[in-house]
């Protein structure tokens, strides 16, 4: 009996002109949004391959110099967009793009994409997870509100009752039409998204299509909750114009109250630093320690003793190597364990707030789904982390390089001594890898979890006030 | 064969039918007159298992329709006061859903002679129903009866709003019903035409059945009168 009716439902939505504008409206929205990002993200990747590799070049051709001084020259790297930004932007436009690696500073990601944005992203940017996320619920509500409210207020649930059918199967037809309407709808959106994934160079890597799929899950898994939900209302509102009303409600706090009282609230329980806050407390830990009670000098002094005792000589200059380095070195640890120390406490922090919005999701689902989403699509902090801690590890092993050249090649006691295109050769380009889709589904699991429960209690809702269907 | 056992419904205390016991055999068509809030709806109600009864029965072939209501629904054909049909839908493709959501299967060219049968021709069977009339609506209703080869059929205020013509058209049509077997059961106002098309006839009076006549004890008395003395008393 369910697909019959699913089958009436299908058409009398496909029939209905004001549904056929709506949708059309909203493939039109979702298309030229992925048209355009399509073409902005494949611009971006090529601007910043481009950008990389004059960097590289001005690496190469800086010209003799000391080591230490090739280390303050320092080089900039670009964080590649992933394919997927096409779809989902996440994080993208506000966290950094190119990181500066120089000696003895761990600095963070700068460049925002949004900085440069015109006033008018402050009313948001059309992407299709936007368009997907915001536009398809509220085509959802229209399609549902009156799906068995209005059929109550006209007669017609009357009457279709009266023949003996389960109303179980009534609700679970009508699902399963409107759900057929919807997905028709969003197919030509889907297939769009493929096509544009498979013309973007590189669209495949860390699991592109993988990922892709996984998307799709995720915002199947929301459209289906959003559509059990409206429809459930709808069972059980007295009124059409009741079910629009209470529906246009859920959705406006879902989609316009939710986000933004759940990062409030991330950064009230979970606050984190200002960004002088920040940089103050780990300049002071880099020369107090950590404990705030071992100055670095003598530190320092402390590790000379340490190295004359153990080479078995008593002045500096009778080492075989160029202290200078060696302390270099030593300095570059002492500094990355603060460096790892307060990065590492202020990443989890922002990882844990954006956990707390993403478990707010479990009173708005689309929390959950814009944390998986940004997930997969790996534009999400987790993804921005992984490449931070890529471009400092590039920086640690850069670094230690120079200084140890410093300390074997060059004179002790002084800093002199130059290197040129030899070494700077030995120095392999920045390649950053982004992570495989294994990383991005644990970084999504939350969200998926959440998207589920929801799911699954829409789902349950729904069942469970259908037998209780009035005809009138 | 409807029939109602002591039926008893009531609404926040307040009795709408009461101990009411009524038998509608095969080929039988009952008109249940009554004022608005008599409690001829509820009964329908009931028989349709809409409303669960305070005590009694209803029950539709034998079977009490409380204890399978989707059982006793699939033998009654039902049609309102007012057939809502779905408007981006033609007269036949609502048939069509209707029929089969009562189980039965019928190609179009059946549905098509149904609808003809009941006095829709082609061409407007073959329409959106958005333009349709009130009769051409009630007439999908007695296709729709028709098609599910119905043991018994409820009608609630079915010549209500309809032109003499139609009126008559759709009295013609329950006639041929009834006579097929069908038990109707025909809550109306229409006084004409619950002595031209009944076979019995009762007055619901505060829920309870006042009286009830046979088609002949009534067809020399004036009808209108005995109605308005039953109500009075």
């Amino acid at each position: 009996m369910i697909l019959p009716i699913a089958r009436k439902e299908f058409l009398d939505a496909w029939r209905d002109g004001r549904f056929r504008w709506a949708a059309a409206i909203m493939v039109a929205l979702l298309g030229v949004a992925l048209l355009l990002a399509w073409q902005q993200v494949g611009r971006t990747r090529a601007e910043r391959a481009a950008a990389a590799t004059i960097e590289r070049e001005n690496w190469l051709n800086q010209g003799e110099k000391n080591s230490h001084s090739a280390g303050h020259f320092g080089v900039y790297v670009f964080k590649p967009l992933p394919p997927l930004a096409v779809f989902d932007r996440g994080l993208e436009p506000f966290v950094g793009t190119t990181v500066f690696l120089e000696a003895h500073r761990q600095n963070q990601a700068a460049f925002l994409p949004a900085q440069d944005a015109t006033a008018m992203r402050r009313f948001g940017e059309l992407t299709a997870a936007t368009g997907l996320q915001l536009l398809a619920p509220l085509l959802i509500v229209l399609l549902t509100f009156g799906a068995l409210a209005g059929e109550r207020e006209r007669g017609t649930l009357r009457q279709v009752l009266s023949l003996g059918v389960r109303p179980r199967d009534l609700v679970l037809g009508k699902a399963l039409g409107l759900g057929v309407a919807l997905a028709v709808l969003l197919l030509p959106v889907a297939l769009f998204g493929a096509v544009a994934l498979a013309k973007l160079p590189g669209g495949d890597a860390a699991g592109g299509w993988i990922r892709l799929a996984w998307l799709g899950g995720a915002y199947a898994l929301y459209l289906a909750a959003i559509l059990a939900g409206c429809l459930a209302v709808s069972a059980v509102a007295p009124t059409a114009r009741a079910a629009l009303a209470t529906l246009l409600v859920c959705w406006a706090a879902n989609a316009v109250l939710a986000p933004r009282l759940a990062s409030d609230l991330a950064q009230r329980v979970l606050p984190t630093p200002k960004l002088v806050e920040f940089e103050t407390a780990m300049n002071k830990a880099v020369q107090e320690g950590l404990d705030g009670h071992n100055p670095r000098n003598d530190r320092l002094q402390a590790f000379a003793q340490e190295t004359l005792k153990k080479h078995g000589k008593t002045r500096i200059e009778e080492l075989p190597f160029n202290f200078n380095g060696l302390v270099m070195l030593e300095s570059e640890r002492m500094a990355n364990e603060v460096f790892d120390h307060h990065f590492g406490k202020l990443w989890d922090r922002l990882e844990a707030q954006d956990r707390t919005v993403t478990w707010t999701g479990l009173v708005a689902p689309l929390l959950g789904l814009r944390s998986a989403s940004m997930a997969l699509a790996g534009t999400d902090f987790t993804q921005h982390r992984h490449f931070s801690v890529a471009a400092e590890q590039h920086r640690r092993d850069f670094v230690r390089v120079l200084n140890e050249d410093m300390m074997n090649n060059t004179d002790g006691g002084h800093h002199g001594g130059t290197a040129g295109r030899a070494l700077w050769e030995k120095l392999p380009a920045f390649r950053y890898d982004p992570p495989p889709p294994a990383h991005a589904l644990r970084a999504a699991t939350p969200g998926l979890m959440v998207l589920l429960l929801w799911a699954a209690g829409a789902w349950a809702a729904l069942l469970l006030v259908a037998p209780r269907l009035k005809p009138n | 064969m409807l029939e109602t056992l002591q039926l008893t419904k009531k609404f926040n205390g307040h009795v709408a039918v009461n101990k009411l016991d009524l038998r509608i055999a095969p080929g039988e068509i009952f008109a249940l007159l009554g004022p608005n809030g008599a409690g001829k709806t509820t009964t329908i109600n009931c028989f349709l298992g809409f409303l669960t009864p305070d005590s009694g029965e209803a029950r539709v072939n034998g079977a009490n329709v409380d204890a399978d209501p989707l059982a006793a629904r699939r033998q009654i054909a039902y049609i309102p006061e007012q057939v809502v049909l779905y408007p981006r839908f033609t007269g036949v493709e609502n048939l069509d859903y209707f029929s089969t959501l009562a189980g039965r299967r019928h190609t179009m060219d059946q549905l098509l002679a149904l609808l003809k049968k009941a006095g829709l021709p082609k061409e407007a069977a073959e329409r959106r129903v958005g333009t349709y009339s009130k009769g051409m609506r009630q007439k999908v209703g007695i296709a729709l009866a028709l098609a599910t080869e119905a043991k018994a059929l409820l009608l609630d205020e079915p010549t209500s709003g309809l032109d003499p013509a139609a009126s008559h058209e759709f009295s013609v049509l329950l006639r041929k019903l009834a006579g097929d077997g069908v038990a109707v059961l025909m809550a109306t106002h229409d006084l004409f035409r619950a002595r031209e098309d009944a076979t019995r006839l009762g007055i619901l009076v505060h829920g309870r059945l006042a009286v009830e006549y046979d088609a002949s004890e009534i067809k020399n008395v004036d009808l209108e009168k005995l109605y308005l003395k039953h109500l009075s008393a």
